[in-house]
């Protein structure tokens, strides 16, 4: 069981979806937190819903506010980050950046992948997460790649 | 933090410090809670910045340091950061994931201690008590220097500008060598709010005879005190005076005629108004100094050589700047708004010196310095001309030709806090008159002739006070000399009336009819100064005469040209700070 939970977690660095980051994170997860890695993980993904729901309705809205939106973006950006959530951070960085040069067109493409990095992240810890308890909080903190 | 706190926090600190992190992301905020933990701090977590507050309002000793993010929906992180720093003062630490050296910089200059970019790692955190320690040390040190520090903070706080106290001290370094006491005069004062002598006529009557009595060369400033036998005069006071006096009496000796007449009512406004100066060789500031003017003003009676050539030079220039830093500059410079009062400020073509500036190289004696400290102009005359504000550079190009006229324009009136200027102007009227005497043709003292800007004031020394700096009514004319007044600045400066053209600085040689600069010859002023300089009123705090200076210097300078008397306008080692400045300017 650990040893299938380390190979997730593995794989998920490995495809790119987390970065050393969330290793930092799970270096905090101790006897006092011992499920640390999941609850700030559980708390990014509410935050990080929240605001992919504002940037929808501003991009729905059609009225192509790029400050707005990038204020927003800076923030789930930020959040993706401290989580080590690496590939919806690439996302969210080509978003700003169409965002600068004022793309609507490209802001709506690249957010479609950034919210479907950002479910497929969410489904992906929460399996992992869901083995992890399984396996036992102690061994996960330590196979990390 | 109380004494037990103190003890048992240092026990073990860093261990056990308590933090006060805000951020109103989640995720970012338990993440940097667990990583304060295991740094072993005591946390205190708050997504909302007014939450924040209040908890901090509420127990000001709660907490040793602070964390916070800046881009907070309820409040700036900034606006944050200020806060706490004024209110609680306690170190305060920036978190963003903007890496914008932009962000960077505004943190700093908030007030933050640190600024760290997301996403945080620990090592970081492991150090951040070193910011609380040092905003302890750093407390404590400073309530050691207490007063001095205040002291020294008050002079550029009160004169609601660093720049000036610093400046001035550092000007006073840089010159430092006959300045010494009154450098030492210009910081205590500045702290201890000594009040600044004004040098009127009779009391530098009574200077000058003690000087003649002792002999200029063996003139020493306690033996000076002594015979003027004068009460509450200390020896500072004397010293720094004297200095401006020898500057002037180099600047003028280039410009005999008018020099000599003016020299005493020149000098007299031209100390008055750069009594900061007095190490600064005014700055010749955008030349406008008439080189007469200046010349006239200062230092007729003494071949003004040195010192008018010094007051053109760029250095004196520069020196009259570092009288009043910038704030100050305002010495010749005239703010065009003030102009009217100024107009003596005469715009003086300082070279540009710092804009500013200019008028800080002359020496506008009197007072300068307490001009610089206190920026109060009503006490100093020399603030006057610290109330110019830096001469526009622009101003040059009046000097250069012939008649440059070195309008210094003082504000005499300037504002009040603007400068002191007003002292100022009326020095520069004298200046101008002296300048304009001198240079010239030396035109009948007072007002009257030539320079329209003399014609005031000369007339009778009397009052205004033709000092040739600020003093409006400086008859430049070689009246001037025999009084003493051209020395000293009246307060009138302020009046413009006298439109001395104390702003205006005469060309050197002859004293630009320029508008009479009689009463109100701001107009006048205005005209001449307007090629002159201008002196943009800056905050004269520091009471630069400076731009004076540079005015004067240019009078004196253009007056020497003219004359072509003495070729020593270029160096002429102001005897008097200011005064070298005018030098430069020529």
């Amino acid at each position: 069981m650990q040893r299938q939970v380390a190979l997730i977690k593995k794989s998920l660095f490995d495809q790119g979806y987390l970065d050393e980051q969330f290793m930092e994170l799970e270096e905090l997860q101790d006897d006092a937190n011992p499920n640390f890695v999941e609850e700030v993980a559980t708390l990014y993904f509410k935050d990080s819903i929240r605001l992919i729901n504002s940037i929808d309705q501003a991009l729905e809205r059609g009225s192509f506010d790029f400050n707005r939106l990038d204020n927003y973006m800076h923030q789930f950006k930020g959040s993706s980050t401290s989580i080590g959530a690496s590939k919806v951070k690439t996302e969210c960085t080509m978003f700003r950046e169409y965002c600068r040069v004022g793309n609507a067109e490209g802001c709506l493409r690249i957010f479609q992948q950034v919210k479907k990095e950002h479910a497929t992240l969410r489904k992906k810890l929460e399996h992992y997460f869901q083995l992890a308890r399984q396996a036992g909080p102690k061994e996960t903190a330590r196979r990390s790649k | 933090m109380t004494v037990e706190q103190d003890c048992v926090a240092l026990d073990q600190f860093p261990v056990g410090m308590r933090v006060l992190a805000v951020d109103d992301d989640q995720t970012c905020l338990r993440i940097l809670e667990s990583l304060l933990h295991r740094c072993q701090y005591h946390v205190t977590t708050t997504n909302q910045a007014q939450k924040a507050l209040e908890l901090l309002r509420e127990n000001k000793n709660k907490f040793d340091l602070v964390i916070s993010d800046v881009d907070m929906p309820d409040m700036d992180g900034f606006k944050l950061l200020e806060l706490v720093g004024l209110e609680m003062d306690l170190p305060v630490i920036m978190l963003s994931a903007h890496s914008d050296p932009k962000y960077v910089m505004k943190g700093v200059t908030h007030g933050a201690c640190d600024y760290l970019l997301k996403p945080v790692r620990i090592e970081e955190l492991k150090n951040i008590w070193q910011h609380v320690v040092r905003s302890r040390f750093d407390k404590n040190r400073g309530s050691n220097n207490g007063d001095k520090k205040d002291g020294s903070g008050n002079e550029g706080v009160a004169n609601s500008d660093q720049n000036n106290g610093r400046a001035n001290r550092k000007r006073k370094d840089q010159y430092n060598e006959d300045e010494d006491e009154e450098r030492d005069d210009n910081d205590d004062p500045s702290s201890q709010k000594k009040p600044r002598v004004v040098w009127t006529v009779e009391l530098h009557k009574k200077f000058v005879a003690a000087v003649n009595q002792l002999g200029f060369e063996k003139a020493m400033p306690k033996k000076i005190l002594d015979l003027m036998n004068v009460e509450k005069l200390t020896r500072e006071n004397v010293a720094s005076h004297l200095q401006k006096f020898r500057l002037y009496l180099k600047r003028i000796s280039g410009n005999q005629q008018a020099i000599m007449a003016n020299s005493d009512l020149h000098f007299l406004q031209m100390s008055n108004g750069l009594d900061g100066f007095h190490h600064r060789p005014i700055p010749a500031g955008s030349g406008q100094f008439h080189g007469g003017a200046a010349a006239a003003a200062g230092m007729r009676p003494f071949p003004p050589n040195g010192i008018l050539g010094r007051l053109n030079t760029p250095s004196g220039i520069g020196g009259v700047r570092s009288l009043s830093s910038s704030p100050s500059s305002g010495m010749f410079l005239q703010n065009p708004t003030d102009l009217g009062k100024f107009h003596h400020v005469s715009s003086l073509p300082l070279n540009h010196i710092d804009g500013g500036n200019i008028l800080q190289g002359l020496p506008m004696p009197l007072e300068f310095d307490q001009l610089q400290t206190n920026n109060n102009k009503s006490i100093i005359p020399g603030n006057s001309m610290a109330a110019f504000p830096s001469f526009p550079s622009t101003q040059q190009s009046s000097l250069p030709n012939n008649n440059s006229h070195l309008v210094l324009q003082g504000h005499p009136q300037a504002s009040p806090s603007a400068f002191p200027g007003h002292q100022i102007n009326k020095r520069l009227e004298h200046w101008s008159n002296a300048v304009s005497s001198s240079s010239s043709t030396l035109p009948p003292p007072p007002a009257q002739n030539s320079n329209s800007i003399m014609s005031h004031q000369f007339d009778d020394g009397s009052s205004s006070y033709s000092i040739p700096f600020c003093d409006s009514t400086i008859p430049l004319a070689p009246a001037m000399d025999t009084n003493p007044r051209a020395f000293y600045r009246t307060t009138d400066l302020d009046s413009n009336a006298n439109v001395q053209p104390g702003g205006v600085y005469y060309d050197s040689l002859q004293m630009r009819q320029s508008g009479n600069y009689g009463p109100t010859t701001d107009a006048l002023l205005s005209s001449n100064a307007k090629e002159g300089f201008i002196v943009g009123q800056q905050k004269l705090q520091s009471g630069f005469m400076g731009a004076e200076a540079g005015s004067l210097d240019d009078i004196v300078n253009s007056t020497m040209k003219q004359e072509q008397s003495q070729g020593d306008l270029s160096e002429g080692d102001l005897g008097y700070g200011g005064f070298s400045s005018l030098r430069t300017c020529l």
